[in-house]
């Protein structure tokens, strides 16, 4: 194919500069400012000192927060688990759906996705709550005579993460799939592959960016939603983004704070890498 | 499509625009007055509008210490009136945040209950109104619980497994096994710290819930037994459920008090005075405090106070020899301090 | 006839999740009318909480602003973000990848930090806090949604359209108006629907960049928190959901007019 190539001479590329100049400005100037204060050394009380240190780092090291660090990953890997298990197949059946169907459920999904999400997990604080309808539930049914003590549990707060993060997972998914030429599904099988082996070689891989980036969408935030981990889990559960909050707002140590959130931000980028690597694979870029 | 985006383009622009200019304020008098949510009944600040023609612009803040950054941000300024805690303002004072109060705008000055003066972050009384103070109180449940609470050591009891409420400052809850300890809340010691966080990891099996916010909730749901609350809350509980047991811990009482000031670059002081001055009059203090729920710091309204309400809102006599305030400590204890309650939290989880 | 009974397997299960995702909101909103102020117990019938709602003017003027925030945020989201992302197409400075990826990092930034540090930066160019800081700060972690969402569309869209549209002479604002942005919308509506709900939905970075005077709903639910929700919160949200639905439904209207269309379009 031989490329036309007026198309060089494309002045298209001016709209590129008002997201330059918002990005350079507001966006490289506050993080820059981060990066700053995370090597700088705290005030005594508060605030912080012109002088430049490494210690907000090592400070990272120490057991207890290694312990956090490791915390918030293995919720965030559970909660990103059962967002997978029960988002992919969702936003795969919706791309089935037929065409007048596929609308009327994107709008049911928006009802929920417009709703405050403090107002949504207070609906499921009342579920759990002792002697709540869920409890009264089970004991309707004769599986417990006391009352289930679910709320502010591990499991309540998974199930806060899987409830506020689900939909992003849905709608990447979906969007994905609804893209999908269908028709190679079916030359698959005309080929004599197995629904099960059509479907691996050929939806799975044609999904998978919408997949990724619905891991994306929701991995990254469930390290840092300690509002789920405070309503639902009683605060026990110690993320990244309680510890933040906790050094910012109470111990006053802003470097601190900042060095965390870069450690952060440099994990959630190493995803992002991670990402692009996967999903620009030669194969991907045949189909397209 | 191409008409309908740029339609909604040029709507957007409209809107924004529109946004930023009707900012604009207008000649009448008005005061801007920041704290959190909920602390003043609408009916108080209408009746001083009403009066005076000032108008009220309550902003929120959720803590302190967004409080005080933004006020750091605003060098002093677009704020009048300021409701926050007590070492939030020591640090405001330092830092130059905050203006001396004009005395001779304030006639209603005298009503102050002295208890709540000359405390630590204003020895001399230049700068603030006290308007509100709390203590931290067990509350429990005696229909649930056979303990005898008498203070702190008691929540360590077996009998409590999984069934306490405590709040998320960690100050005040490391405070409680130094207090057991019988050091003070404000010790700079690291040793001594860890030493109250050994402690403390004894109590994480008894540990259902750490919650700031409504806490009387669970209490009176049942989904916890006993919890140690601020007065506010306290209160609400009490009120709600005359049965529940308060405890004023017999090691010492934690206690706080919420003042006003007026920070240094404020717009419109003189109104901002007017308000103080509003707010110190015993009717309305009385009704801002049955409103809030906190121990009145206004004396000339204790005898105002509907009767049934006041044991919660005003702090008995016999307490007040036993209580220390939680003031602002070293940045390596308060360090010490959040390891701490990291590694108690995490216990707590497991 | 094996085909049918699969199909509707799938529809129970979408049945079943749309019912996981609703029925925390149906309690929410059934407790709404609960007489009681403490939401633990049912203590009867009574609309005492919308009573109180509507004469709570600061909740609306609260609610008013953060419509105007959000609409505001993610319109300025929507025309910066797909231009971006049509430009950086075409753009090969070297830079290009950084600033791609710096655009993106709001979203995976702690909201408390970027609230924090956005809110000293505003304060060292000396902006003054108030609508204006707000949008920008929310304009800033909405871009990432609508370029993401764009940048894919742009990806997979079919490039011979806009070169055919061109070949037949257009010119390239012309081909951009009349190929490529039609194109875009689906992905441009759905960045800025994205946009304007986490806009809607955001409390952290709201509390830090706001000004005097200037709740946003989320701030005002945040903050009553702290003195305990009352229904009050709850016949709100009764409200604002009949609002979504009635949005959700005008929307729906109007896609059934723009299928017309489209149909029309492909005869």
């Amino acid at each position: 194919m031989s490329k036309p190539k007026p198309r060089q001479k494309s002045s298209l590329w001016l709209t590129a500069l008002p997201l330059y100049i918002f990005t350079l400005l507001f966006v490289l100037g506050p993080l820059v400012y981060m990066v700053v204060l995370s090597f700088q050394q705290r005030a005594e009380v508060w605030g912080v000192l012109n002088e430049y240190t490494l210690d907000n780092y090592l400070n990272i090291l120490q057991p207890v927060y290694l312990n956090t660090f490791l915390q918030s990953f293995k919720l965030a890997l559970a909660s990103t688990g059962c967002i997978i298990l029960i988002g992919y197949p969702f936003g795969y059946f919706m791309a089935k759906l037929p065409g007048k169907w596929k609308g009327r459920m994107m709008l049911v999904l928006m009802v929920p996705f417009w709703t405050n999400s403090l107002i949504r997990l207070y609906g499921w604080i009342i579920i759990f709550r002792a002697n709540g309808p869920l409890d009264a539930l089970a004991m309707g049914l004769g599986l417990t005579d006391e009352p289930l003590k679910l709320l502010y549990t591990y499991p309540a707060v998974l199930v806060g993460m899987v409830y506020v993060l689900l939909e992003f997972m849905i709608l990447a998914v979906y969007s994905s799939a609804e893209k999908m030429d269908w028709g190679l599904v079916e030359a698959a099988r005309d080929l004599g592959a197995s629904p099960l082996r059509a479907f691996w070689t050929v939806t799975f891989k044609l999904t998978l960016p919408g997949l990724l980036s619905g891991v994306i969408l929701t991995f990254i935030p469930s390290m840092g939603l300690f509002f789920i981990a405070d309503i639902l889990g009683g605060n026990k559960i110690v993320l990244v983004g309680s510890l933040i909050q906790d050094q910012l707002m109470r111990a006053h140590n802003w470097p601190f704070a900042a060095a965390l959130s870069v450690i952060l931000m440099a994990m959630t980028s190493l995803m992002i890498a991670l990402y692009k690597r996967i999903t620009h694979t030669s194969e991907l870029e045949g189909i397209l | 499509m191409k008409k309908l985006i740029s339609l909604l383009t040029a709507a957007a622009l409209c809107l924004a625009l529109a946004g930023c200019g009707g900012s604009g304020s207008e000649a009448t008098r008005q005061v801007n007055l920041y704290t959190w949510e909920n602390m003043f009944p609408q009916e108080v600040l209408d009746a001083f509008t009403e009066e005076t023609g000032i108008q009220v612009n309550y902003s929120n803040f959720d803590t302190d210490e967004t409080m005080l950054a933004r006020l750091e941000a605003a060098e002093g300024g677009d704020y009048d009136v300021v409701l926050a805690d007590d070492y939030i303002i020591e640090t405001a004072i330092a830092e130059g945040l905050v203006a001396p109060l004009d005395k001779e705008a304030l006639s209603n000055y005298g009503n102050i209950d002295p208890f709540y003066q000359g405390q630590f972050y204003d020895p001399d009384d230049t700068y603030t109104v006290p308007m509100g103070s709390g203590v931290q109180t067990i509350v429990y449940d005696p229909a649930r619980v056979s303990v005898d609470v008498k203070g702190y050591k008691d929540l360590w009891d077996p009998a409590f497994a999984d069934s306490i409420a405590i709040t998320s400052n960690f100050r005040v809850m490391n405070g409680m096994a130094l207090k057991i300890l019988g050091e003070s809340y404000n010790t700079s010691d690291v040793a001594t710290i860890q030493a109250a966080g050994q402690k403390l990891l004894e109590l994480a099996p008894n540990i259902r819930l750490i919650k700031d916010d409504n806490v009387q909730d669970d209490l009176l749901s049942g989904e916890v037994s006993a919890a140690v609350m601020y007065t506010s809350q306290v209160t609400m509980a009490c009120l709600a459920n005359p049965e529940l047991e308060v405890v004023y811990p017999e090691e010492g009482v934690g206690f706080g008090i919420m003042a006003m000031f007026v920070p240094s670059a404020a717009p419109h002081s003189a109104e901002a005075h007017e308000f103080i001055n509003y707010l110190l009059r015993p009717e309305v203090a009385k009704q801002v405090f049955e409103f809030q729920g906190y121990y009145c710091t206004n004396q000339a309204s204790y005898d105002l106070i509907e009767p049934e309400m006041q044991d919660y809102l005003i702090l008995p006599e016999e307490f007040k020899s036993n209580t220390e305030m939680i003031e602002n400590i070293s940045a390596e204890a308060s360090e010490a301090h959040v390891q701490v309650w990291t590694e108690f939290r995490s216990a707590c989880g497991l | 006839m094996k085909a049918k009974r699969k199909f509707r397997l799938s529809y129970l299960y979408l049945g079943l999740v749309v019912l996981f995702l609703y029925l925390p909101i149906a309690l929410v909103a059934v407790y709404s009318f609960n007489a009681g102020r403490l939401s633990s117990v049912w203590e009867g019938f009574s609309l005492r909480w919308y009573q109180e709602l509507f004469r709570d003017k600061e909740l609306f003027e609260a609610l008013w602003n953060s419509i105007v925030l959000g609409v505001c945020a993610s319109c300025g989201a929507a025309v910066i973000g797909t231009l971006g992302a049509v430009g950086f197409q075409r753009l090969r400075w070297r830079s290009k990848g950084v600033v791609e990826y710096i655009s993106t990092l709001p979203m995976m930034t702690p909201e408390i930090i970027l609230g924090m540090v956005s809110m000293a930066f505003f304060s060292l160019i000396g902006l003054p806090f108030g609508m204006t800081t707000l949008i920008i700060g929310h304009t800033a972690f909405c871009i990432p949604y609508v370029y993401m969402l764009v940048k894919a569309r742009l990806v997979g869209m079919d490039k011979s359209l806009v070169e055919a549209a061109r070949d037949l002479g257009a010119g390239e604002l012309q081909a951009f108006f009349d190929v490529t942005l039609p194109l875009l919308a689906p992905a441009i509506a759905s960045g800025m629907l994205l946009s304007f709900v986490m806009s809607f939905d955001d409390v952290i970075i709201s509390l830090f960049v706001t000004g005097v005077n200037v709740n946003t709903l989320p701030i005002k639910i945040y903050t009553q928190l702290r003195t305990g929700v009352t229904p009050e919160i709850n016949a709100l949200c009764v409200l604002m959901l009949a609002v979504t639905v009635a949005g959700v439904g005008l929307s729906a209207l109007l896609g059934r007019l723009g299928g017309h269309k489209k149909k029309e379009e492909t005869l």
